[in-house]
């Protein structure tokens, strides 16, 4: 599991990456066996989800943001090259788990001055093990329900209460089982190791559960929720 | 329902506010028109009379001259005519058909043809309605199911052990049971005194003690049994006996206890005294040596008040007249009573005796459960360590034989019953000959002519609120005219009042705390308002610290005092030794039950002989529902009050009150000032003025928080009330609370004197004595008030499906001796309620759930005070379930229910229920002595129900060859199915009826199922296990002697789940696939597969015929229920009761037991329902609904249509929203609760608001189980 400490937000501008580069073709490539189509999709999502956190719960200052367009609908991307790289780097190692069904959850955390969390939010996931992707339909259905998530975090504000100044996030993965022993055998990125994540961290007390979304396809089976300290202050 | 919609309406602020709602403006409005439009109707028609003067109909549908053409005549005649149902208004229903339901709402109602209007018109006079009464089966049926309960209970009554009325506390003011009040002021001033006292008295015992001697084993004996009894006297804080009964004290301490526990027992009603006393010849008169001992130390008793023991001295006394008087006949009162102990009094020795003993007293009060050490006690010549289990066995049904507060709840009960008794049997003979009537007939008759002008020409409703006067007292002192006119109080104590304190008691903290708490009330008082005029629970408290310098008191409450004691300040309730210091010369007289029940009986005698339009209210008082009674006697109501109150003077003796008022509160209002032996008629028009002045703790509902609470609003009088609006009242109190006070603070009430009232709940409470030291003591505590539970259950025909554990626990830093002795101190108290699947009344069932919760609550068993269990949420056991009152919520369980043949396995424990082997294996075989002929079934083939969807079970190795049906009947199978060695091994009955069924089979061979006619009964199962169907072979079944092989009916193939499949063991794969394959050869016509399928070699032959299926019942809950509740739950009993009853072996299959324990737990109509068997998590359904909005609109039309939930229908919204949770859907699970929440708490009926609350509290649990956290509810 990973711990990152974010930096002293840095203000770049101009910076522009264009983030939607999976395009749906690449992924019903027939030679792509089942699981990596999911981890892809997945982690895909997971990413622009990620960023779009950090916006709408303003973890990082706004500036460095940008609309970009996902799914169809607007997003916000940070054009911060070290954060970006370590939501990259992350879910890149997220990735594997995924493609091998050994990830439970993929938790963002966000983490007050003292590194108490005050909310996380839990992308549990589910894949039902036998089915195989037959159409190009099903990943147009995909795309919908992802958008639809998307919309609902980026909404998500209005259910949550503001989080106190100076937050950080972090990122954790619930793995499956004895996953974790694998993980550490295969290091994905150099110098990227996984740490069991603390207690602290995972732990949070009087939590209460607002349910964002439900999706439910063929290949996967996500919901969100978010889980925020009944004080936040 | 139509009231709950005006409150609706009346609730919101539409300005009608002040009008009492819109409906109340639009209704007097109708009735003014209706007034104005008369003269001229008259004018018109000309022939008007006053026929139906006092009549006010309403016409519920289609009638016959038509509700105008009724309209006109009622103005014509003097009547009056509503177009809106009032129950306190409208007199009579008109109709000529009514639907079921609308009958069931109208019970009591008189509902009556259109022609007695028509036909009295005729006669120029009004006729009797009871001939024209609509339905008058309806009222038969109703009574019918009264009087078995009234029989049962009757008959109850004569058996010695149950305690029949005995009550002490006549006051209506406070009914509460002395016991359970919390202590007033009086703990306060009795603090020193008792120290001292306690000390001589102490030594007397120990004279005592020493005085009885050698103290053998049977006095020993004797020790604990007075202990036990001595429990059942809830107020007597001397009765110095303790559940320390249940741990092993030194001996002298028990002996001590011995000493004066016993004359407790005599104080109670000479019945009980009778009982106790013939145990001691039980244990005495066989072993003669005894005898001597024992009557010896009754004696004794007596002597020793005179030697200075002065709290037990007016016990002793009592003993003294009431025990040895009873002596003599003792022998062979027992003979009757207790056959067992008589029938070997010589061969047992005497340390046995104890023991036969303890079985003797369990079984006197009628309860049944075992004494654990019955056996393992055999060596009673180890007393003192007897264990402590032995001792409680019977001491809760003994506490409950003897206590007040038993007697309290069966007193009112006794009389309702009754009076109901009475209405039957009159209605039985046809007609009820009232000798009071008849009386005040002919006193009218005698009367100058002129007062049958004076007859009241409106008819207005009257009710008639009667009240005895200090009951207690006056009961007692009729016989004594000497205490006529002096203070009198009725209390177990007779002395000075003064007793010793126990170790480990502190009554000043105790007092400290009572009054910190009457301190905080008051604060609030004060703050709330300046210049609030205290309440009536204030008055009482004596603020000035000189009392607490008196203290050690008598703590006897008052159970009744006379006026003369009232005017020196005395109050009922309050500690004899306070009281005594308020007025030295008052006396005290000892309760005496027989004499209360008599003269209580002989007042509903009385009254019964007027009208028998009694609700019991008590033993003392009853309401009387005069209405009739006053038009057709045509006196007022004043003459028939005093007549009623003459009746009762000569008859008992005693004076009685009588308050009068066009309702129930209002006659119980003016019952106050009526009183004492007096009677008042609130009229409406004083009744304004009247009821601004009435403090609002006069009004019913009101006590001593809600007081408070109202206090701080500046709300002392019923005036006051007036001024706050309805709104305001329901912000502060709740919807219906809030309704109920804007209407009773203006003197409206519309509750019916009701002669039968529902019970809500069944319970026993004990929070006398509990002092518990192991764990094991407080779970056969537990078991044993299940027992009693369950007594109560069965005597009143019940079964209940919550369960409630209270506890009251000493709180921290409350003394560990409470001042009242064995009573509970001060308390934190802790409920717990588990709901279960079915009703039960199974004791075992109620303790073992009782058991889990008290672990669950993690208490410390030293500092439990009190334990009380109850069981709520209850349906009637045996009779129909539909024929429940109109209160009950409907579901559409009770209709499916009602339908379904009276052996659906309600007496089986529902925790049994499809779960073990042998108990539904039992099932079957009881099942199977219904078993139809074979010859029939396969004409059921398309059966509706969807519990049959599993096609019915085969068991073609036992020999039942199971199918279900709507009416369970059960196929024989055809004998090569059947396994012989399973055959054999069945009951020869059984056997016999087998293979009888099948020498019937083949008498007709035509029609019993063969392969040659599989496509028409696809349905329903294919005989041959070769077919379609699945062989299980269960090997080791725990508990399960015999290899029992299973023949399920294989689902598709295409509902097969793969991950299911892929998960079970090889052997059971293999099994499976080579299943399908047979299935697929035998059914050439099946269809192919898709490729998804992970068998694609096989075939589907069911498809055309399932999909049939799924399409009528798709269609069914939708459109053709009426109900939305038929709608909300289709498959709810059918598939609780059939299919997982028949269904229960092979949930011991490791392999399909997470199926199976989830298919009870989908809503189980559709699709899922068949699929269930194969696939571990079917979608979840409510009632076959998937879609949110389908959901959404279920749900609201449960909430909008039903006033009240049913529990059925909480439970199956419940179990919809944790397969959410399972489902890991959270984000439906949310919408549904916030749906649910926006729909619940708007709706007029708190019901609902907590049904929400309920379901919510259950859906956090499994949240917070499955994700550690819970659902933020904004």
């Amino acid at each position: 599991m990973i711990f990152y400490k974010r930096d002293a937000p840095l203000f770049i501008k101009g910076c522009c990456i264009y983030f939607g580069c999976f395009s749906m073709a690449t992924l019903t490539r027939q030679d792509l066996n089942f699981g990596q189509v999911v981890a892809d999709i997945l982690c895909e999502f997971l990413e622009v989800a990620i960023h779009l956190i950090l916006y709408v719960r303003e973890i990082y200052p706004s500036g460095i943001f940008q609309k970009r367009k996902k799914y169809n609908v607007p997003v916000q991307m940070s054009c911060h090259p070290e954060l970006n790289q370590y939501i990259q780097d992350t879910l890149h190692c997220v990735k594997p788990l995924i493609q091998k069904n050994e990830a439970e959850k993929v938790v963002m955390v966000i983490m007050d001055k003292e590194h108490h969390p005050v909310e996380r939010f839990v992308f549990e996931i589910s894949q039902p093990p036998l089915l195989s992707i037959s159409s190009e339909t099903l990943l147009s259905h995909v795309e919908q329900l992802l958008r639809a998530m998307i919309l609902k975090i980026s909404v998500c504000d209005a259910v949550l209460d503001n989080n106190p100044p100076g937050c950080t996030f972090t990122l954790l993965v619930h793995t499956r089982e004895a996953a974790t022993r694998n993980m550490e055998k295969v290091q994905v990125i150099k110098d990227f190791p996984w740490i069991v994540a603390d207690e602290q961290e995972v732990h949070m007390e009087e939590a209460k559960l607002i349910p964002l979304k439900t999706m439910t396809s063929d290949i996967l089976k996500m919901q969100l929720y978010v889980e925020e300290r009944t004080q936040k202050n | 329902m139509s009231r709950d919609g005006w409150r609706k309406k009346a609730s919101e602020d539409d300005g009608w506010g002040g009008r009492g709602g819109y409906m109340a403006a639009k209704i007097s409005k109708l009735e003014e028109q209706f007034q104005k439009d008369a003269p001229s109707e008259k004018q018109k028609d000309g022939t008007s009379s006053c026929i139906f003067s006092g009549v006010a109909i309403y016409v519920n549908g289609y009638t016959d001259p038509s509700a105008d053409e009724l309209r006109r005549l009622m103005m014509l005649h003097g009547g009056q005519f509503h177009l809106y149902y009032t129950r306190s208004k409208t007199t009579h229903i008109i109709a000529t058909n009514l639907p079921n339901r609308k009958i069931q709402d109208l019970k009591g109602e008189k509902v009556v043809r259109p022609e007695w209007i028509t036909d009295s018109i005729k006669a120029g006079r009004q006729l009797s309605y009871v001939q024209y009464q609509l339905y008058m089966k309806q009222k038969g049926l109703n009574y019918s199911s009264v009087c078995a309960r009234g029989k049962q209970d009757t008959s109850s009554i004569h058996e010695p052990s149950k305690p029949s009325l005995n009550h002490l506390q006549s006051d209506s003011i406070k009914p509460q049971p002395s016991h359970t009040q919390t202590l007033s002021t009086e703990v306060l001033k009795s603090t020193h005194a008792n120290h001292k006292a306690n000390f001589t008295e102490r030594s007397n015992h120990q004279l005592d003690v020493r005085l009885n001697g050698s103290c053998s084993i049977i006095s020993e004996e004797d020790a604990e049994r007075p202990r036990v009894n001595g429990i059942h006297d809830g107020d007597d804080d001397d009765v110095d006996d303790n559940a320390c009964a249940l741990l092993p004290r030194g001996s002298q301490d028990t002996l001590l206890t011995n000493g004066y526990v016993h004359p407790v027992n005599a104080a109670l009603k000479p019945q009980d005294s009778f009982a106790e006393l013939q145990l001691h010849v039980v244990d005495t008169g066989s072993h003669q040596s005894h005898l001597p001992q024992t009557e010896s130390r009754d004696r004794e008793e007596p002597s020793c008040s005179s030697s200075g023991s002065k709290a037990n001295s007016h016990q002793r006394s009592l003993i003294s007249t009431a025990s040895p008087a009873k002596q003599p006949g003792l022998h062979s009162m027992q003979k009757d009573l207790h056959p067992k102990p008589t029938s070997n009094p010589g061969t047992s020795a005497a340390p046995q005796k104890g023991n036969l003993h303890d079985q003797t007293r369990v079984r006197l009060n009628g309860s049944y459960h075992m004494t654990p050490n019955s056996s393992t006690l055999a060596d009673s010549s180890n007393p003192p360590g007897r264990s402590a289990a032995g001792a409680e066995a019977g001491i809760i049904s003994e506490f409950f034989s003897r206590s007040r507060l038993h007697h309290i709840s069966t007193w009112r009960n006794e009389f309702s019953e009754y009076v109901n008794a009475l209405q039957s049997r009159s209605r039985a003979a046809g007609g009820a000959v009232f000798s009071g009537q008849e009386k005040l007939k002919k006193l009218r008759a005698n009367c100058s002519s002129g007062s049958l002008m004076a007859a009241p020409q409106v008819r207005q409703s009257c009710i008639l609120h009667v009240d005895m006067d200090c009951f207690f007292v006056s009961v007692a002192v009729r016989h004594r005219p000497d205490l006529k006119g002096k203070p009198v109080a009725v209390t177990s104590n007779r002395g000075p009042g003064r007793v010793a304190q126990r170790p480990g008691a502190n009554p000043q903290l105790e007092f400290q705390y009572y009054q910190r708490k009457q301190q905080q009330y008051r604060k609030e008082k004060t703050d709330g308002d300046l210049e609030m005029t205290p309440s009536p629970q204030c008055d009482e408290v004596p603020s000035n610290g000189v009392d607490l310098d008196l203290a050690a008191l008598s703590m006897a409450e008052i159970a009744s005092c006379s006026y003369e004691a009232r005017q020196a300040g005395v109050r009922n309730g309050m500690f004899f030794g306070r009281a005594k210091q308020l007025c030295p010369d008052l006396q005290s007289v000892p309760y005496d039950f027989q004499a209360y029940k008599e003269v209580a009986l002989s007042m509903y005698e009385t009254l019964a002989s007027y009208t028998h339009n009694i609700e019991a209210l008590s033993c003392d008082e009853a309401l009387v529902d005069a209405t009739n009674l006053l038009v057709e006697l045509g006196v007022t109501s004043d003459d028939l009050a005093r007549a009623i109150r003459e009746d009762i003077k000569e008859k008992t003796g005693c004076t009685a009150s009588v308050g009068m008022g066009s309702n129930i509160l209002l006659a119980r209002m003016a019952t106050r000032k009526a009183k004492p032996n007096g009677q008042y008629f609130l009229r409406s028009e004083e009744v304004d003025d009247f009821i601004r002045g009435q403090p609002v703790s006069s009004l019913p509902g009101v006590g001593r928080s809600m007081s408070s609470k109202l206090t701080s609003l500046g709300v002392s009088t019923c005036g006051d009330l007036q001024q706050l609006s309805i709104s305001r009242l329901q912000r502060e109190f709740g919807p219906r609370t809030g309704q109920t006070l804007f209407r009773f603070c203006r003197g409206l009430d519309d509750r019916p004197v009701r002669s039968e009232k529902e019970r809500k709940s069944v319970s026993a409470e004990m929070n006398y004595n509990i002092r518990f030291t192991q764990v094991e003591e407080a779970e056969s505590f537990l078991t044993n008030l299940s027992m009693e539970v369950q007594k109560r259950m069965e005597g009143a025909g019940l079964r209940g499906r919550r369960i409630t554990l209270k506890v009251m626990m000493r709180k921290p830093g409350a003394p560990v001796e409470p001042a009242k002795y064995g009573g509970h101190g001060i308390c934190d108290n802790f409920a717990r309620s588990v709901l279960l699947a079915q009703p039960t009344d199974s004791g075992q069932l109620i303790a073992a759930e009782a058991i889990k919760l008290f672990y669950a609550m993690k208490l410390d068993v030293k500092d439990m005070r009190g334990v009380g269990l109850q069981v709520q949420q209850l349906e009637g056991s045996y009779a129909d379930p539909s024929g429940q009152g109109p209160s009950r919520g409907r579901s559409i369980k009770d209709l499916l229910l009602a339908k379904q043949p009276a052996h659906s396995p309600r007496k089986d424990p529902p925790a049994q229920d499809g779960l073990t082997g042998p108990s539904s294996s039992r099932a079957f075989s009881s099942n199977q002595e219904r078993v139809t002929p074979p010859s029939s079934p396969p004409s059921t083939s398309s059966d509706p129900m969807p519990g049959t969807s599993k096609g019915g079970l085969h068991h073609p190795h036992t020999p039942n060859h199971v199918r279900t049906y709507l009416n369970v009947s059960i196929e024989v199978p055809s004998p090569s199915q059947v396994d012989q060695s399973v055959l054999e091994a069945l009951p020869v009955d059984i056997r016999k009826q087998v293979e009888q069924s099948w020498r019937h089979r083949e008498e007709q061979p035509s029609t019993s199922s063969h392969l040659s006619t599989p496509p028409r009964t696809s349905s329903s199962p294919p005989p041959g296990p070769s077919l379609g169907t699945l062989v299980l072979q269960l090997q080791n079944q725990p508990g399960q002697p015999c290899t029992t092989g299973i023949i399920l009916e294989l689902p598709d193939v295409s509902q097969v789940d793969p991950e299911v499949f892929a998960a079970l063991p090889r052997e059971l794969q293999d099994e499976l696939c080579s299943a399908y394959r047979n299935k697929g050869n035998a059914q050439a016509q099946g269809i192919t597969v898709g490729k998804k399928n992970p068998f694609p070699q096989l075939k589907q032959p069911a498809v055309g015929k399932l999909k049939r299926r799924y399409k009528k019942r798709n269609a069914s809950p939708a459109k053709k229920g009426p109900s939305p509740l038929k709608k909300l739950f289709p498959g709810n009993s059918p598939a609780k009761s059939s299919p997982s009853k028949t269904l229960p072996l092979p949930l011991k299959h490791p392999g399909l037991k997470t199926e199976n324990v989830q298919c009870p737990s989908s809503p189980s109509t559709d699709v899922p329902e068949t699929l269930s068997k194969f696939n571990p998590r079917p979608v979840p359904t409510l009632a076959g609904a998937y879609e949110f909005s389908d959901i959404r609109t279920l749900l609201r039309e449960w909430v909008t249509s039903i006033s009240e939930p049913m529990e059925e229908d909480i439970l199956q919204v419940v179990k919809y929203c944790t397969e959410l949770v399972e489902d890991k859907d959270l984000e439906k699970l949310y919408l549904v609760i916030k749906y649910m929440k926006r729909l619940m708490q708007q709706s007029s009926e708190s019901v609902w608001s907590m049904a929400f609350d309920f379901i919510l509290d259950n859906v956090q649990v499994v949240v917070q189980q499955t994700y550690g956290s819970t659902l933020k509810i904004t």
